[in-house]
């Protein structure tokens, strides 16, 4: 079975936005199809080699999904990967993978919208770059 | 030998529409390890949970994929499927078929939950069993501070069982308590008699901690006092170190006679030999410091304790009365009911001192007017600080303070009086602003805390849930440094190596320190590098 | 601490946290709530996030609720109601009664095939909101056909589980627990009380648990009548606190309208927000960074208005005393909302009769002395959060603890009287 508009993926923190993704299905809040959520204990656990195994592999987008700023059950866990996925960007355009192609978002369990929201806004930005 | 993996899909009372199981059933049974594929309609119920642990024992599976709801509540309530059946109940991985897939799209989803129930499956292939041991901590506390909150945390934690050491800096317990004794109607004398007779409460007196080292159950503790340094291990410390006060006035202004503190004041109020009852009083707050509870407090108290004992003026010049502690409102109203005039003011009012009397100046709201009053004393507005002790220990426990310096990090999943690091809690003034309700609460709040993690001695832990490998490990202190939660140390190994040993105790198993490793020497069981990339090749 | 036995009564946060820390020391713990779902009034408050945390801790409570639903001390007891109770400390014997729940939520696998058969529109059975726990279907008595004399059996027999029951009755029965804690939570103030403020008779007046609801279902704010984004939006502060019948600040108000209006600011950033108050309330952990922008982005108007009329263009046109400027003022906007305060619950002259414990004047349950912060005047029974008085989630969280800490107490020092014998 092979996916057509190329896959996300959204790397979801336990306390976060994995939470803020099952409210979402619940509510019956639909987003696109293609988009492959792997739990993770912390946004912190996400690591530079994770977001590049998933472009090797053949992802359009990568999300890293954490707790707000301030709120992250580890205190740092969502800082340090917003600098990881800021680094991720430097290295991605080495190999032309750019525009925005992975980012951090932060959120609550409690806001599916904003779940819904990043997944549509990701989708957007790979129909917009053609693939 | 390939594991034997079972995958379990629900079609949830076969409501689940748009999967197509027979279809995916096929395609899952050709993934490499796996034995068996069972549909069921009511996995979460008795029946669905015990066809699953006969299929586990009939096929001797070694792991188990379930493809349904989410793991949100379940995963746990599988765990324990698991076991019953004799698997370690952590050799099992979901797939979120329903909540993040069925329920989540339009349309046929059967490519997408194949495709998760591969990710699942590659996942658990490389799971490893979990064990839970027990380790030993030490149950003794150490409380640094010695005013309200100092105290009444130690007496409490007799009382539970624990035993204490008070750990002041001054000479005596109960300095600078005199303020809140006349505010909130307690006795020091006979808290810090009670202390004393305490006998699971040791105090030590003119005493700084100098050094901090180790973790939860087992922290040691450098303290000096006069004539010596001593070594004392503890297994939990509370940070009790309080908060201290500053007037916010122009520094041309000098304290005297006429410009007073509310510490001051209730010394005064106190002094049954005071020279000359003060005819007019003005109060200020709430103008440079809008973000404490207690100066309104100390004000409304004040305030009426000098109209009932001096029958004075009492004028009270403010921006907004903090009224969210309990019982404020009526002590406001009782305030005004007695004759004390409040004036509100959007600026802070001018002060001047002429020929030994105090001029006050304020534009009040209601009458949209300049008022000047002239009074014998001033007891002026009082920014709330922390002390340089919260700042000392603070750096020496390595623990994060807030935006203005008081002890405690702005997160709220450390609230009411935790702090990053397992073991380490804050109680009174150093958490910031306080009121007499609060401060109780929080006494009580962290001596629960700590009967919780010491009084049975031991805690129960997954053992070497997250551990650094001693063969790749370089010591390069990564981990160490970037650890939220203070729970990787050096330790010595057999061979002399050091290398970095991360604490079961204090761990949180968020899997920073893995992810940052440059050597890539860190195992984080359930969530290794393997066991996450194996999911993303599944895609 | 095996073999001891506490009663939480009330699974709103504070209940959550005293048994979380009971069962967490050892303790069994029944958990009792009137309602279908755990987790009280703040389980479905919304995240008031911007670009950082506004500290609001509505997401804390979800966490909790997680780890007492799946805690293996602690067991459930929905739709109870505390019926008798006798004994004492160390001795209670609580009646207790369950009302039937018509869906079983211990076999209901929210497959929604029910509500797919349901034949009458508002459907009579439906999920409850997406964060609800447990997250089981909820059939509604006023709706139901079933209920109204009619014979329809269309969700029984399409429920995949047999989940579905109807010939039911309250279920009795008796728990023997140690101690008890009363967390019983709060109302809101009825904010229909204050006519000349049109709740109730104009649709774009909320109160600010409306508001709550409305981020937490939809994610952004839409004015109810035009379904168009509303420019202009008015709070309106201490509705129902500070009053001759409530006389106390409930403590939570200033903080949500300031948080909410950051919120709407966010989310449109050319809206005008307008805070109508007496006294701020801005002292607290965490709240001094927030301030200061909200100084900028807020407009605060000393003056609480009195009354509110639609005009004829449908806005709303609140007349109030502007203090600053010495007269009354007009001003019209498209929303207005009330910061209705913390009253005590509907039932607490019940609970406070069947428990045998004294009310304080203030109508919520009173403490014993005031160096005590969850005692009553029954040894054995203590309070925690906001049903002996107005708190936000952080402190009730605390409350909580502290209860808890206080059952630990006299439960050790009963056990240990015991082997003294």
């Amino acid at each position: 079975m092979r996916i057509m508009n190329g896959h996300i993926v959204a790397f979801c923190c336990e306390h976060s936005a994995y939470p803020a993704a099952d409210s979402a299905g619940r509510l019956g809040l639909h987003y696109p199809e293609n988009v492959r959520v792997i739990r993770v204990p912390c946004a912190g656990r996400v690591d530079l080699i994770h977001i590049l195994k998933a472009f090797e592999n053949g992802a359009a987008a990568v999300l890293v999904m954490g707790c707000e700023d301030g709120a992250c059950h580890h205190i740092t866990g969502n800082t340090r990967a917003k600098e990881r996925v800021k680094y991720s960007e430097i290295l991605l355009k080495e190999v032309n993978i750019d525009g925005g192609r992975v980012r951090m978002f932060n959120l609550s369990p409690n806001a599916p919208h904003k779940f819904v929201r990043a997944v549509n806004e990701m989708t957007r930005i790979t129909k917009e770059s053609g693939r | 030998m390939e594991t034997k993996i079972g995958v379990f899909l629900c079609n949830c009372g076969e409501a689940i529409k748009n999967i197509d199981f027979d279809a995916a059933v096929k395609e899952i049974a050709k993934f490499p390890g796996v034995t068996c594929v069972n549909l069921s309609s009511d996995l979460c119920l008795e029946e669905g949970k015990k066809k699953m642990i006969s299929c586990i024992r009939e096929e001797n599976l070694e792991r188990v994929v379930v493809a349904a709801c989410s793991p949100e509540f379940h995963e746990h309530a599988f765990g324990e499927v698991l076991e019953k059946a004799g698997l370690n109940g952590r050799l099992l991985s979901m797939a979120n078929i329903r909540e993040q897939c069925s329920w989540a799209h339009d349309g046929d989803v059967t490519g997408k939950a194949v495709e998760l129930v591969k990710m699942a499956v590659n996942r658990v292939r490389l799971l490893q069993p979990m064990e839970m041991k027990e380790l030993p901590v030490n149950n003794e506390v150490l409380v640094v501070g010695g005013g309200f909150s100092a105290i009444n945390t130690a007496l409490q934690l007799s009382r539970v069982g624990l035993r204490t050491t008070l750990l002041e800096k001054e000479a005596a317990l109960g300095t600078g308590t005199e303020e809140l004794e006349s505010l909130c109607g307690f006795d020091t004398s006979s808290m810090v008699s009670a202390v004393e007779a305490d006998k699971n409460i040791k105090v030590l007196t003119s005493a700084r901690v100098m050094e901090v080292d180790g973790k939860i159950g087992d922290f040691s503790v450098r303290i000096r006092q006069e004539g010596g340094e001593i070594l004392r291990k503890y297994g939990a410390i509370v940070l009790a170190t309080g908060h201290q006060t500053e007037l916010a006035l122009d520094c041309e202004l000098k304290l005297g006679l006429s410009i007073v503190s509310q510490e001051e004041f209730c010394r005064m109020l106190g002094n049954p030999s005071l020279e000359t009852e003060p005819k007019t009083i003005g109060f200020i707050f709430d103008f440079c410091d809008e973000n404490s509870r207690f100066p309104t407090l100390a004000t409304l108290n004040n305030a009426l304790a000098a109209k009932r004992r001096w029958g004075s003026e009492v004028y009270v010049f403010y921006k907004s009365v903090k009224v969210d502690s309990e019982g404020a409102e009526i002590l406001y109203q009782e305030a005004r009911d007695c004759g004390v005039v409040f004036l509100k003011s959007e600026v802070p009012p001018r002060i001047d001192v002429d020929n030994g009397q105090v001029k006050i100046k304020a534009k009040d709201v209601f009458l949209g007017e300049d008022i000047i009053l002239v009074c014998d004393v001033l007891v002026a507005e009082e920014l709330h600080l922390p002390t340089e002790e919260t700042a000392n220990l603070s750096s020496l426990l390595n623990i994060r303070r807030d935006s203005r310096g008081f002890c405690q990090e702005e997160n709220v999943h450390l609230y009411p009086v935790a702090s990053e690091k397992k073991g380490i809690f804050f109680v009174g003034g150093c958490r910031g602003d306080l009121d007499l309700g609060r401060v109780l609460t929080d006494i009580s709040s962290v001596v629960m805390n700590v009967y919780e993690l010491l009084s049975s001695g031991k805690i129960l832990v997954e053992a070497e849930k997250v551990e650094a490998d001693p063969q790749k490990c370089v010591a390069c202190l990564t981990c160490i440094r970037v650890c939220p939660h203070g729970a990787i140390q050096l330790v010595r190994i057999n061979g002399g190596k050091e290398v970095a040993g991360i604490s079961d105790l204090a761990c949180y198993a968020c899997g920073i320190c893995a992810a940052i490793c440059p050597a890539k020497a860190i195992n984080f069981q359930s969530y290794r590098d393997e066991e996450i990339l194996a999911q993303i090749e599944a895609i | 601490m095996e073999n001891k036995n506490v009663l939480v009564v009330g699974s709103g946060i504070s209940g959550i946290a005293s048994a979380l820390e009971l069962a967490n020391a050892g303790v069994s713990v029944y958990l009792l709530d009137k309602e279908a779902v755990v987790g009280g009034r703040s389980a479905s408050f919304c995240c008031k996030a911007t670009d950082i945390c506004s500290r609001c801790s509505a997401c804390v409570v979800l966490g909790k609720v997680k780890e007492a639903v799946t805690h293996p001390r602690i067991k459930l007891l929905t739709n109870s109601t505390m019926k008798k109770l006798s004994g004492e400390l160390g001795n209670f014997r609580v009646e207790i009664e369950q009302q039937p729940r018509y869906v079983d939520e211990e076999r209901c696998i929210a497959c929604g095939l029910c509500t797919e058969v349901c034949p009458v529109d508002p459907k009579a059975i439906y999920p409850p909101f997406a964060e609800a726990t447990p997250f089981s279907y909820i059939l509604d008595k006023g709706r139901c056909l079933r209920f109204k004399g009619e014979r329809c059996d269309l969700c029984r027999t399409s429920c995949p589980t047999k989940a579905i029951e109807f010939d039911l009755k309250p279920k009795e029965q008796e728990l023997r627990v140690d101690a008890i804690i009363v967390a019983t939570g709060f109302d809101v103030f009825d904010a229909r009380e204050k006519g000349s403020l049109g709740y109730g008779r104009y649709t774009n007046v909320l109160t600010g648990l409306d508001l709550e609801h409305v981020f937490t279902r939809d994610g952004y704010l839409r004015l109810p009548t035009n379904g168009r984004e509303p420019q202009n939006i008015a709070f309106i502060q201490c509705v129902g606190s500070r009053d001759k019948d409530h006389e106390y600040c409930s403590q939570v108000c200033c903080k949500y309208a300031m948080k909410l209006a950051g919120l709407i600011k966010y989310q449109n950033p050319d809206a005008r927000v307008t805070i109508f108050y007496i006294d701020l309330q801005t002292a607290g952990k965490g709240f001094a960074q927030f301030y200061e922008e909200y100084k900028e982005s807020i407009r605060f108007v000393r003056g609480v208005p009195v009354e509110i009329l639609q005009t004829v263009s449908g806005e709303l046109e609140v007349r109030f005393e502007d203090i600053s400027q010495g007269k009354v003022c007009r001003d019209t906007f498209d929303l207005v909302v009330l910061s209705v305060g913390i009253s005590p619950g509907k039932n607490t002259w019940d609970l406070a009769r069947i428990l045998g414990i004294n009310l304080a004047d203030n109508g919520f349950f009173d403490k014993k002395d005031s160096l005590s912060c969850n005692e009553t005047n029954v040894d054995g029974i203590f309070l925690a959060g906001t049903c002996q008085g107005p708190k936000d989630i952080p402190d009730s969280i605390a409350h909580g603890i502290a209860a808890a800490s206080k059952t630990m107490r006299v439960l050790a020092e009963s056990a240990s009287q015991r082997r003294g014998h």
